[in-house]
């Protein structure tokens, strides 16, 4: 294990330190802010560490393993050219390259988070995908990329830059999953990522994000969109103690263009999606769907925010939320917003409130399937469905085996609600 | 159930659908491997039977018994009848998006068997018999692995259901309108499939307005209900006279015999 040595901790401790003075200045998400009226995330001694009973000592931290992340190939899929660097905050050179082009002020609903995040932050990734300058590239090849995380610390603010350079074609399966092991300490952990796509880059995002009951996690995506480049993000997330999930997506070259599909499990305990969309340029376009399937006393948000601003000629916009409780009496909120400065645009939003096709369930019991068997099938369908819908049809799920881990996260589900509903 | 009795009893079945009655009383036998068909104008109340007798929850029955293969199957879940051997095809199947078919299929007869006390079909050879029974049914191997009815037109959600039939194998099957939608090829392998599975011991209910079909399927009897009751019971004779003069008839309802 290494430790940071004095130098180290200086250049971490001024720059948690600022982090600090900033928090303490500016105060933590209040519960009148608006994104997160219905959810309100836990105070700001818990993403530091500084809660009773949790540590986030510097030491704790494995250096060489890069804050969990690893890399991996795609079955037999080509993976192109990626340069990886697992950066270290406390080497004032390593923490510039880390660091390089992201925001040094964030502001925003969320700005809280990304303070607490540089107070704590040790490591990070940072992965440039595809060749600089376009020399050599082969338009039509797509790099496969696969990106698990495992948590090195009870307190962690792991730091991710993805750089996918011009005109370069990529799927990137980004997985936070976690089993259940026994002993083991519940994580908090407040995970910031930072996405450029160049001009005409394509990004097709899988995240998977399944934590264990009594975590609190919160992942907050920053993706920024050259001219013509497209990022569709498709995620598959269950509920904890507390779980965030926020995307903030600018575009701001013209024809550029977005997706953000997500299906969200919560039975018995806290998600929430925040999805918020600038439109900056004419001729951009987003949709954002999700679907939440709530079962026992969940609490679940869906926070879609897209804006148009003046002379976004022709930008397209899209926004369908859909709830369905599956048993028990969980809170759904949903809430679609569109906010237009522009006269010349295409939007639409809903948000719709239901109860799962019973002509579905009973023709499949009809068919010999058990009622369990049977909603676990619409559900999955659902579910599917929806990831196509997002990802351009059913090729790169079956490509990812993510109708099996659908099949899991729904079984896993039924198995919580039916838990929660036996007390 | 005893040698006697028939595959099927129903007796004087009353079924409402919300606040209203819409099978008054229908009293009918189907013995093992017998062929009946149902005939009667819109809103008599075939396609409640069908719906009643698979354990439809909007259907409510408020009197009557029915039994199947000697156990009272109203009493039965709705997986419970379909694992015991019974089969109703809808008139209108709906779609299940991001289900495959044939995941679909395959789980569903594979509960089937498991109730039979049979092994299960693993993927491979199910996907073979799948396959070959598509082929019979005109139904494009594609759809086997698309989701369960979408985009599916009219006709191939008619295959579709007598792709399930010809794999499930059911003891009966009630067949609803089964020929609505459907081909000429789709009529002729649709009585080619009947003929095989009855051949097999397998009973059937079709409901059908087509006196070309029932004349091929060469019923044991036909059936005619009206206002919820059986209102006549008769032969080819009685699919004829109804094709000629349609359903404005004027009949005593009497009870079915058994067939």
């Amino acid at each position: 294990m290494m430790f940071p040595g004095p130098g180290t901790m200086n250049a971490i401790g001024v720059d948690a330190s600022a982090a600090r003075r900033r928090l303490a200045s500016r105060g933590w998400i209040g519960r009148d802010v608006e994104s997160f009226r219905h959810l309100p995330p836990p105070a700001a001694e818990v993403w530091l560490g500084e809660e009773a009973g949790m540590s986030a000592a510097p030491g704790e931290t494995p250096a060489p393993t890069g804050a969990g992340w690893t890399l991996h190939a795609i079955a037999e899929h080509p993976q192109g050219r990626v340069d990886a660097r697992w950066l270290d905050t406390g080497d004032a050179g390593q923490r510039s390259e880390l660091l390089a082009g992201l925001p040094l002020a964030e502001v925003g609903d969320a700005a809280p988070f990304a303070w607490a995040h540089r107070a704590l932050c040790r490591h990070g990734l940072r992965l440039r995908i595809g060749e600089p300058s376009g020399a050599g590239a082969d338009p039509a090849m797509t790099t496969w990329l696969q990106l698990r995380h495992q948590p090195r610390a009870a307190v962690e603010a792991p730091l991710l830059v993805i750089e996918v350079l011009a005109g370069t074609r990529c799927v990137l399966v980004e997985t936070h999953e976690r089993e259940a092991v026994e002993g083991q300490r519940a994580i908090v952990q407040n995970l910031h990522a930072h996405i450029r796509l160049g001009e005409g880059a394509t990004l097709q995002h899988v995240r998977v994000a399944t934590p264990r009951a009594g975590e609190r996690i919160a992942h907050h995506l920053h993706v920024q969109l050259g001219r013509g480049a497209r990022y569709d993000q498709a995620l598959i997330a269950s509920a904890s103690a507390y779980h965030l999930q926020r995307s903030e997506i600018e575009l701001q070259s013209e024809r550029s263009a977005a997706r953000v599909f997500g299906v969200l499990f919560a039975a018995g305990s806290a998600l929430e999606q925040q999805v918020q969309v600038a439109h900056d340029a004419p001729r951009t376009s987003s949709s954002v769907e999700s679907l939440v399937l709530a079962s026992g006393n969940a609490r679940a948000v869906v926070n879609a925010h897209t804006r148009i601003a003046p002379g976004a000629d022709e930008a397209a916009v899209r926004q369908r939320l859909s709830g369905i409780p599956i048993s028990g009496q969980p809170k759904l909120v949903l809430r679609p917003h569109l906010e237009i400065h522009h006269d010349a645009v295409q939007a639409a939003h809903g948000a719709t409130w239901g109860a799962l096709p019973q002509d579905a369930l009973f023709y499949a019991r009809q068919r010999g399937l058990d009622e369990r068997h049977a909603r676990a099938l619409v559900i999955e369908g659902m579910a599917i469905a929806l990831l196509e819908r997002c990802l351009d049809g059913p090729a790169l799920l079956q490509a990812l085996q993510l109708d099996a881990l659908l099949a899991r996260t729904v079984a896993e589900q039924f198995a919580a609600a039916t838990e929660a509903r036996n007390g | 159930m005893t040698t006697a009795e028939p595959l099927l009893q129903v007796r004087d079945l009353r079924v409402d659908v919300g606040e209203r009655n819409v099978l008054a009383s229908v009293s009918l036998d189907v013995a093992a491997g017998a062929l009946v068909v149902l005939m009667g104008a819109n809103g008599s109340g075939k396609s409640t039977l069908g719906l009643t007798l698979a354990g439809h929850p909007r259907y409510h029955v408020v009197a009557g018994q029915a039994r199947f293969g000697g156990q009272d199957l109203l009493a039965m879940s709705p997986e419970g009848r379909a694992r015991a051997g019974l089969f109703v095809s809808f008139q209108a199947p709906p779609e299940i998006p991001g289900v495959k078919n044939n995941l679909f299929i395959r789980s569903a007869l594979n509960a089937v068997r498991e109730a039979r006390g049979e092994a299960p079909l693993d993927a491979f050879d199910f996907l073979g018999d799948a396959r070959a029974a598509a082929a019979r049914l005109g139904l494009p191997e594609a759809m086997l692995s698309r989701p369960v009815n979408d985009g599916f037109s009219g006709g191939e959600r008619k295959r579709n259901e007598l792709l399930q039939l010809a794999l499930l194998r059911p003891r009966l099957a009630l067949l609803d309108e089964i020929d609505s939608g459907m081909d000429v090829d789709g009529v002729r392998a649709t009585v080619e499939l009947v003929q095989e599975l009855r051949a097999q011991g397998t009973a059937f209910i079709v409901v059908s307005h087509y006196l070309r079909l029932i004349e091929s399927l060469a019923p044991d009897a036909v059936l005619r209900l009206d206002q919820g009751r059986i209102a006549e019971t008769g032969g080819l004779a009685l699919a004829s006279d109804i094709a000629r003069t349609g359903f404005i008839r004027a009949a005593e309802p009497e009870k079915a015999q058994s067939l």
